[in-house]
């Protein structure tokens, strides 16, 4: 009976597909499908990678591919490590960074709990909100240039109308001052949304029951928002964080679509200063190895938080 | 503790009507089990009793005073739910301990520890305060949602088919702790189940609860033996009550206008038929060990019964089958005195 249906099956086959297949095991068969993407993957990631960190340790410039290539060793690395343009890029991708992260969280998780109040056309507002995040950093970019216009800006225009300042002194994008905080306001705007989502997933992934307990056993709002919601969402707020870290470590669009790094260098952030090192001075070798230690610094601090991230979610 | 007091409370939700007219009055320090199929209004009636939802309808009392408008921090119950309703990031003891530390309560630390423990033996815990709630196995999860309620001594314990995700053996031994701890504690309990046996075992009264009406209400054994109609016959014992058609078999003494005589083992004699004459056939007899199933045939109908492990029939075995004293019931399915 059984030898009778498997024989059926076997006939069912056309012949000539069968007899190709049947030379090839699953596990080479599996090969075939995944070898496309693996070898996209080699050429437009691998490859990369190791001729970057070839190069690396030479003083190749691209914009002269007849010079000699020479070994320089770990020379590239000990002049990024001590070269104080460097340090101060550092410094402003850093207070980028936790600016950035501070407020979209605060204000992301914010909406969300809203949100998850479920009032009336919460639907259409969660949409609303989502708006920012849909769109292309270089419409943002542009859109927000404008904005920032002293002269026809409604950003100006909007905080003169508040604080009584004349709008041809707020000049968001050419004040040392103001310009790292215009880029933060701009990032926040557009990436809130993103955190809101993460957050809103977390909260609606606590069951309603344990509210219900909460209230019976007589805690307050206050005291269910700490022992209750915020624990259990913390892990969603980690991960939110941690996408938006890792995005914000290499921030380049918005910063080149609005100020360039400018006024000065008080706005150039790390990627900023790789962009100027490798294809305006053309410092191929010299910049390969910042982006090498860029990308062990991010990868380093990724994996410590991802371990503090599992830590949370296994309690 | 203290008595609560139901009165002609109804709850629909949209056009679902959950509760309809509910009345009933839980004396203090009574153990009361509803008792009804899924959807007849069980945990409703709960959830409106801890003012988890609003009566549509009627007014709650609890301990004497009007709590139908009161919210459910207000009202001084405690709940244990169907799921493992624990606050994951905290250690069992901060669990159980949660309730005591309310700010309503400003209890000191040192008395908050020791009625911890207290519990924390009672529902056999105490050897895992310090675990994280969410590293327990799911009986161990319950006890500490029940003894997340004992800590407290509100006026009245609700408690939602708390038994109903545990193992059988578990369920077993925490059903008698569970009444144990009742009657230890005086405490006045309303406790949701489906579960016949929970239901028999553990209640003062049993009110078995149908589409939202509470059909009847008293002790096991009235309930057992006196039931108000079909609903309830076919709620309790096992095997199920055989319903049979009225003149399927001999049944003199039936009062008029009987339709249905429902017939438990101990309504039944069976006996293997003598010269010639017999009512049913031996269908199949189940071994369950200490006890048999013994499943007969009359005409259309099928009989399941408990008889005797060394029961000497067998499959195919001609047999009289005669009432005892069975329960008569009316076209309208209320049973006939």
């Amino acid at each position: 009976m059984l030898n009778r249906t498997a024989d059926s099956v076997a006939r069912a086959t056309p012949e000539p597909l069968a007899r190709k297949v049947r030379g090839i095991s699953d596990k080479g068969l599996a090969w075939l499908f995944i070898s496309p993407t693996i070898l996209l993957l080699l050429a437009i990631n691998i490859f990369p990678l190791f001729w970057a960190i070839y190069l690396s340790f030479t003083n190749y410039r691209a914009n002269r591919p007849n010079e000699v290539v020479k070994n320089l060793g770990l020379a590239n690395y000990r002049r990024i490590l001590g070269d104080q343009d460097i340090w101060i890029a550092m410094q402003t991708t850093a207070h980028f960074v936790f600016w950035t992260i501070l407020l979209q969280t605060l204000i992301g998780f914010t909406l969300a709990w809203l949100i998850d109040r479920k009032f009336r056309g919460h639907a259409f507002w969660t949409t609303i909100i989502l708006v920012p995040m849909m769109l292309s950093p270089a419409v943002v970019g542009n859109f927000w240039r404008f904005l920032y216009e002293p002269q026809i800006g409604l950003f100006a225009y909007a905080i003169s109308f508040v604080s009584g300042i004349p709008p041809t002194d707020i000049q968001m994008l050419s004040n040392v001052s103001l310009a790292p905080w215009s880029i933060i306001i701009v990032d926040t705007w557009m990436w809130t949304p993103y955190v809101m989502l993460i957050c809103l997933a977390g909260l609606r992934s606590i069951p309603e029951y344990i509210y219900e307990a909460a209230e019976v056993d007589r805690a307050s709002n206050w005291r269910q928002f700490w022992s209750i919601t915020l624990p259990m969402a913390l892990p969603f707020i980690m991960l939110a964080v941690l996408f938006r870290g890792i995005e914000n470590f290499k921030m380049f669009d918005m910063v080149n679509l609005l100020t360039g790094g400018g006024p000065g260098s008080t706005t150039e952030v790390a990627s900023i200063t790789l962009k100027r090192q490798a294809f305006e001075s053309w410092r191929t070798g010299y910049s390969s190895a910042f982006a090498i230690i860029l990308f062990v610094a991010v990868f380093g601090l990724a994996n410590i938080y991802v371990k503090a991230l599992n830590k949370v979610k296994q309690r | 503790m203290a008595d609560v007091h139901i009165r002609n409370v109804s709850k629909s939700f949209g056009e679902q009507i959950a509760v309809s007219g509910l009345d009933l009055h839980i004396a203090d320090g009574e153990f009361v089990v509803l008792l009804g199929p899924t959807g007849a209004g069980k945990t409703t009636t709960l959830r409106l009793i801890a003012g988890l939802e609003r009566p549509d309808a009627g007014t709650i009392h609890i301990g004497g005073h009007n709590a139908t408008a009161l919210s459910p921090a207000e009202r001084d119950t405690a709940f244990v739910f169907q799921q493992y309703s624990l606050y994951p990031h905290l250690s069992v003891y901060d669990n159980l301990a949660f309730p005591l530390r309310s700010p309503a309560r400003k209890m000191p630390e040192d008395q908050i520890r020791r009625r911890v423990e207290d519990v924390a033996k009672m529902v056999r815990i105490h050897h895992k305060l310090n675990n994280r709630s969410t590293k327990l196995s799911g009986g161990e999860m319950q006890r500490v949602a029940i003894g997340r309620a004992l800590v407290r001594r509100p006026a009245i314990y609700l408690m939602d088919e708390p038994l109903s995700s545990l193992d059988a053996k578990l369920r077993g031994d925490l059903r008698l702790e569970l009444k144990r701890i009742q009657a230890e504690l005086g405490a006045t309990m309303l406790y949701v189940t489906h579960d016949q046996i929970e239901a028999m075992t553990m209640a003062d009264r049993i009110g078995i609860l149908a589409d939202g009406v509470l059909v009847q209400i008293g002790t096991p054994r009235a309930i057992y033996s006196e039931p108000a109609n079909l609903h309830v016959a076919a709620r309790l014992g096992q095997p199920a009550i055989n319903l049979l058609p009225a003149g399927l078999l001999p049944d003199g003494g039936a009062p008029a206008g009987t339709r249905t005589i429902g017939a438990r083992t101990e309504h039944l004699s069976i006996d293997k038929a003598a010269n010639g004459h017999a009512d049913g056939v031996v269908d199949w007899v189940e071994h369950l060990g200490d006890q048999n199933h013994l499943h007969v045939t009359v005409g259309a109908k099928k009989l399941v019964t408990l008889t005797d492990p060394d029961t000497p029939l067998a499959k195919g075995d001609k047999v009289t089958i005669r009432y005892r004293a069975p329960l008569y019931f009316g076209a309208d399915g209320q049973r006939l005195m």
